[in-house]
């Protein structure tokens, strides 16, 4: 088993910086190292844990580099190492308001305020909900939302795995190891993973897949016993025994706190130019928090990189 | 030797020459039964910590003959493992402290040595107010990111308030335990026995919900 610890985190008595970074996922793991490296003061402000989304993965294995594949903690613990290594101050708050508009930019946490005179914002995705009945009932009691939190309690059980993209193939390959069944449903007529990871799903045994079905409810007593879906081509409604169901339906943008601050599209994520400027001068975004057509650890990181660069023109460093 | 690797271990040192100030006991409770788990790899990893810091000291009991101690400290199961300071704090681990459980290890070994908990002063003084008995239990795995967050945050309430005894239980480890707690998502923690939640809540909610708990009581 691994030994798994990040740097000590900090706990900062400066108030004042050049760049502050929201959220330390991939994308503002990377702005911080090019923003440190430039020389500019830098803090990253995270309401969970450094790693973001990627941290709670297995493995990643089309992220460059890694030929074997590499856990999503490790990979995101080392960009951590980094960016301390290279003087980037982490601090564990969540922002709960910011102030764009006076100069320099006012960011408001749990526990504290912060001046920066430029901004990236890198807070990522949530898993979606379902919102069907049974959902809110059976959290924690059966349904889940990290596999690699939670996959040790369904050994030998039957699990339901919801939604056939990347995530919800690669968390249910995952979840073989210790499931005896997986039933994976998706409401469109065709899985959206990556070819690989559906040709390596469809090799596993004991898999079934249950493709346009739309999950209606979770139904149980104390704890799930069984996930309700709907044929979407016959209208046909049946129940499928589940002990476990694990939820990859897509991801929501954890920008509420923005709400009226920023521009964002109808889905609230945010939008941004080629530059990735928002629409506030000197605030940027970067990673799967903005409006784009992928979202992975490759992009974010690329993301990061360029805001921080044009951050940093910005600022006249 | 070698769970540590090189560049970890030199790491840890350094870190720990910052923080630690005070002597920090290491109280393991281990068993030869063969129905432990990782008994023999918990006492590898806190052989090797015990490494990093001189003020740091490493005692192992036997949980099934050392029965004056596994009194005294309250222990119910095994691998059990206490991180003491100037006294008991309530700092518990059942179960291996692996994966993301062994940040927890390392984190508590500097509160303790530092002598008092990473906490927010506001904090501290709300949970010194409470005056009835609270007992924790921290269900976790070692793969999950978040768990920390709940084990840190009751073992620095613990350190705050001799009232409040907080466990790390190593949900793997102990299934019947996890079961009869009906634990199906980590973390998952329970105050004294009837309320639970789940998640890593910052500090502050946390303890609104052991002040809730408390009002049921
Ligand atoms: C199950 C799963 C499997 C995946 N597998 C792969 C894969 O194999 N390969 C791949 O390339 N990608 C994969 N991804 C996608 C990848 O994880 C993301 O694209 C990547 O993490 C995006 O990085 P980010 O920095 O933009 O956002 P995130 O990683 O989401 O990080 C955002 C951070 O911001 C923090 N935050 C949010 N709000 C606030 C606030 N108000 N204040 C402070 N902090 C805040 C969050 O806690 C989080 O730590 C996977 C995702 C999932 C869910």
């Amino acid at each position: 088993m691994e030994l798994i610890f990040g740097p000590s985190t900090q706990k900062s008595s400066k108030r004042e910086y050049d760049a502050i970074i929201i959220g330390a996922g991939p994308a503002g793991l990377t702005a911080a190292i090019y923003l440190a490296r430039a020389k500019l003061s830098t803090l990253i402000l995270e309401k969970l844990v450094p790693g973001g989304l990627a941290a709670t993965t297995d493995k990643i294995e089309n992220y460059p580099g890694f030929p074997e594949g590499i856990g999503g903690e490790e990979l995101t613990s080392r960009m951590e190492k980094q960016a301390v290594n290279f003087g980037v101050d982490i601090v564990l708050e969540e922002v709960l308001d910011v102030d764009f508009l006076s100069n320099p930019k006012v960011i408001k946490t749990s526990d504290s305020e912060y001046t920066g005179r430029g901004i990236i914002i890198a807070t990522g995705t949530s898993p979606k909900s379902l919102n069907v009945p049974g959902e809110q009932k059976f959290r924690g009691k059966g349904i889940s939302y990290c596999a690699t939190c939670d996959a040790p309690f369904f050994q030998d059980k039957e699990v339901v795995v919801i939604g056939c993209g990347n995530s919800g193939i690669q968390e249910g390959i995952y979840l073989k190891k210790f499931a005896k069944k997986i039933t994976f449903v998706e409401f469109l007529p065709h899985m959206t993973a990556e070819k690989v990871l559906q040709e390596r799903v469809r090799a596993l045994d004991n898999v079934e897949f249950l493709l346009n079905h739309q999950v209606t409810a979770f139904e149980g007593e104390e704890k799930l016993t069984g996930v309700r879906v709907k044929n979407r081509e016959t209208g046909e409604e049946f129940l499928i025994p589940a002990d476990g169901a694990f939820v990859y339906v897509g991801l929501k943008p954890n920008t509420d706190f923005l709400k009226g601050k920023i521009e964002m599209d109808n889905a609230g994520f945010i939008k941004t130019d080629e530059d990735l400027k928002t629409s506030i001068p000197g605030v940027f975004a970067a990673g799967d928090v903005r409006t784009t057509i992928l979202r992975q650890v490759a992009t974010a990181v690329g993301d990061g990189a360029l805001a921080a660069k044009l951050l940093e023109e910005e600022l006249g460093g | 030797m070698g769970l540590l690797k090189e560049e970890d271990r030199k790491y840890l040192i350094d870190e720990f020459s910052k923080h630690i100030k005070n002597p920090v006991k290491i109280i393991h409770f281990t068993s030869e039964s063969n129905e432990c788990m990782y008994c023999k790899e918990t006492m590898e990893i806190l052989k090797e910590v015990e490494e990093l810091h001189d003020l740091i000291t490493l005692y192992i009991y036997n949980f099934d003959t050392d029965k004056d101690m596994v009194e005294k400290y309250g222990i119910e199961m095994f691998p059990a493992t206490v991180i003491e300071g100037e006294k008991d704090y309530g700092i518990k681990f059942y179960g291996i402290p692996a994966g993301y459980e062994f940040s927890s290890l390392i984190e508590d070994i500097m509160d303790v040595g530092e002598g008092k908990p990473d906490l927010k002063e506001e904090t501290v003084n709300a949970v010194k107010d409470i005056n009835k008995p609270v007992h924790l239990k921290i269900f976790v795995t070692p793969s999950c990111p978040y768990c920390p967050i709940a084990v840190r945050t009751a073992h620095k309430f613990a350190m705050a308030n001799e009232n409040i005894k907080s466990d790390m239980i190593e949900a793997n480890e102990f299934p019947e335990l996890s079961q009869r707690y009906n634990v199906y998502a980590v973390p998952r923690v329970v105050i004294n026995e009837d309320r639970y939640f789940e998640g890593a809540l910052p500090e502050n909610q946390f303890l609104n919900e052991i002040l809730e708990a408390l009002k049921e009581g």
